[in-house]
């Protein structure tokens, strides 16, 4: 048998001076690995990622090489706190630049689509009406307009863009009013996309996307467990449990979303405008608020007890398309009502569901499952 | 206490550029004497550098004992127990006498790198920390030492990335000293007193910045 030691070096990763993402396929597990710990944590020492992984400072030295070198990223600078003995921590966090994807929903009215960079930062953002399917083909119009927001991304991203993540409302909600199944009004979109456009496009279910939004890159981040709401059109919840998703098959969604509000507003003949306005406030609307956020609250509430008497979760998440000070007041009470639960409004702008959807292609691209 | 061997060639003794092996930069000067200074009192450096050493070669012009591979053994079990050892070989394996492409002068550090694997050398009997320093480039001009480089120069523009690929299928640390110090135009490929001192602090960010798993046990 010959020497394997001297046979021709074998790397982990080919050593070399390309520049743009490399393709999916040559990412080992242990680069998701160290990719998902600086996804999940701000700054990141080498100790500490060898601790969490147990791979040795050898082997995470290589891995950051190729990272550095693919541009995803940045060495931290050293860090000298006074009196402490021994080695400065040098923490280790992505390059903000080094990937950018865009995230696009449909809501219940609107289509909204994002541009964000690596660490969740939004540089573009652009609300369309939803598109109208069509007879002939599938949704032209939809196309276009993705392939235009597409055209106005900075120059000097395209190389860099991770893909393009698409969040589908549940079959049976409410979207365009019609009672067509989603998944046949949006069935080609996926291979639409990735064959005009020529980015891969990962689908997800919002509320899921919306969930995985929060913990990449909103108030989630350092929770591994937690309870998720999201406050739209409806009510809609799902459970994190050390950092996975549980993507159940029921639809289940509790008419004390958005749209109640409307409806009762609506009878009182007062304006609704400013509910489907995120840049926006709401304006007093008085008791109808009132009681509708008791219900609202009340609902959560429900779902909380009756969660933890099978689960330990003592935080909750509420992401909404509302404004941040109704989520505060919302969480505040909720808290009032829930002994031991700590409360916290999302804190994704301007579109919790779009950036949701942004983190689709960083989520398959680079995190182990 | 860290214990830390540098092994290298003129470039870690400290000979001057332009000067003969008897011309040489002061203890607190060469590179490793830098990185002593950086590193602080609880590391232990090791200078071990030798003028004309080579990865694995024996040189039939200069003698035997200028093969790093057959003086490394004796060498890393003098000074065992060793936490990290720096390697920073391969110019002298671009002489004309041993006709080597940059890619074998790699697989000459890949030989070293086995062979400290192998002699565990680490606290405990384990395998330390190694890191593979590619030197810096040769100037296109090197003198009198034309002859003895011919054909030297291009092939020393390819140790780095030659090197990095062995360092990263042997899963070691790797830096490029050609991306802080550039060789002193005196002889075209050896590095001067300013290059010595960046090397030296370079490479002290380096050592610190690796994930030592915890404080080093106080036994001066």
């Amino acid at each position: 048998m010959p020497d394997m030691r001297f046979a021709p070096p074998n790397p982990l990763r080919i050593a070399d001076r390309a520049t743009g993402l490399n393709s999916v396929s040559v990412r080992s597990y242990n680069e998701r690995l160290l990719l998902s710990l600086l996804l999940q944590n701000d700054g990141i020492t080498r100790l500490e990622i060898g601790e969490k992984t147990g791979l040795s400072a050898q082997t995470i030295s290589v891995l950051l090489r190729s990272l550095e070198q693919e541009g995803l990223v940045s060495k931290g600078k050293a860090l000298r706190e006074q009196g402490r003995v021994g080695p400065p921590t040098i923490p280790v966090a992505l390059n903000p630049e080094g990937a950018y994807s865009v995230g696009i929903c449909i809501g219940h009215k609107n289509t909204e689509i994002v541009l964000v960079n690596f660490v969740g930062e939004v540089g573009f953002h652009a609300t369309l009406p939803n598109p109208s399917p069509s007879q002939n083909s599938n949704h032209p119009e939809f196309l276009e307009t993705i392939q235009k927001a597409i055209a106005m991304l900075p120059k000097g991203t395209y190389d860099r863009l991770a893909g393009v993540g698409l969040a589908l409302p549940e079959s049976g909600s409410l979207v365009g009013g019609e009672e067509q199944a989603i998944e046949q009004k949006y069935a080609a979109l996926q291979h639409e996309i990735e064959s005009e456009i020529g980015f891969p496009v990962f689908v997800q279910n919002d509320i899921t996307a919306t969930a995985g939004g929060e913990s990449m890159f909103g108030v989630a981040k350092p929770l591994t467990d937690y309870l998720f709401f999201y406050l739209g059109a409806e009510l809609h919840t799902r459970l994190v449990l050390n950092h996975q998703i549980y993507n159940g098959n029921s639809a289940l969604s509790f008419d004390v979303g958005i749209l109640n509000l409307e409806q009762a507003l609506q009878q009182q003949g007062m304006p609704t405008d400013p509910l489907w306005d995120r840049s926006s406030n709401w304006p007093d609307y008085g008791q109808t608020q009132k009681i509708w956020e008791q219900a609202l609250i009340e609902r959560l509430t429900n779902s909380c007890l009756a969660l933890t008497q099978f689960v330990e979760v003592d935080t909750v998440v509420l992401s909404s398309y509302a404004p941040r000070d109704i989520c505060r007041t919302v969480c505040s009470i909720l808290e009032q009502s829930v002994p031991g639960i700590t409360a916290i409004a999302g804190n994704l702008n301007p579109s919790p569901k779009a950036v949701g959807a942004a983190s689709l292609p960083f989520n398959s691209r680079f995190m182990v499952n | 206490m860290r214990s830390v061997l540098c092994f290298g060639d003129s470039n870690t003794h400290g000979q001057i550029p332009g000067g003969t092996p008897l011309e040489r930069y002061g203890p607190k000067q060469r590179w490793p004497g830098v990185m002593a200074r950086e590193l602080g009192d609880n590391w232990h450096i090791v200078e071990e550098g030798l003028s004309g050493r080579t990865t694995v070669r024996d040189d039939p012009i200069e003698g035997p004992h200028k093969n790093g591979r057959t003086y490394l053994w004796p060498c890393i079990q003098s000074h065992t127990i060793l936490d990290l050892i720096i390697i920073m070989l391969g110019t002298n394996d671009l002489k004309a006498r041993f006709n080597q492409p940059a890619s074998e002068v790699a697989m000459g550090i890949g030989c070293l790198i086995y062979d400290i694997k192998e002699l565990t050398p680490g606290p405990g009997g384990t395998v330390p920390e190694i890191m593979i320093v590619a030197p810096p480039p040769m100037r296109d001009d090197i003198k009198e030492w034309e002859p003895i480089f011919s054909g030297a120069q291009k092939k020393s523009h390819e140790l780095a990335l030659q090197f990095e690929i062995v360092a990263d299928s042997l899963e070691v640390h790797f830096f490029d000293a050609g991306s802080v110090v550039d060789c002193d135009p005196q002889d075209g490929f050896h590095i001067n007193q300013q290059a010595h001192e960046n090397l030296g602090v370079a490479l002290a960010r380096e050592v610190e910045s690796i994930g030592w798993p915890h404080e080093p046990v106080q036994n001066t």
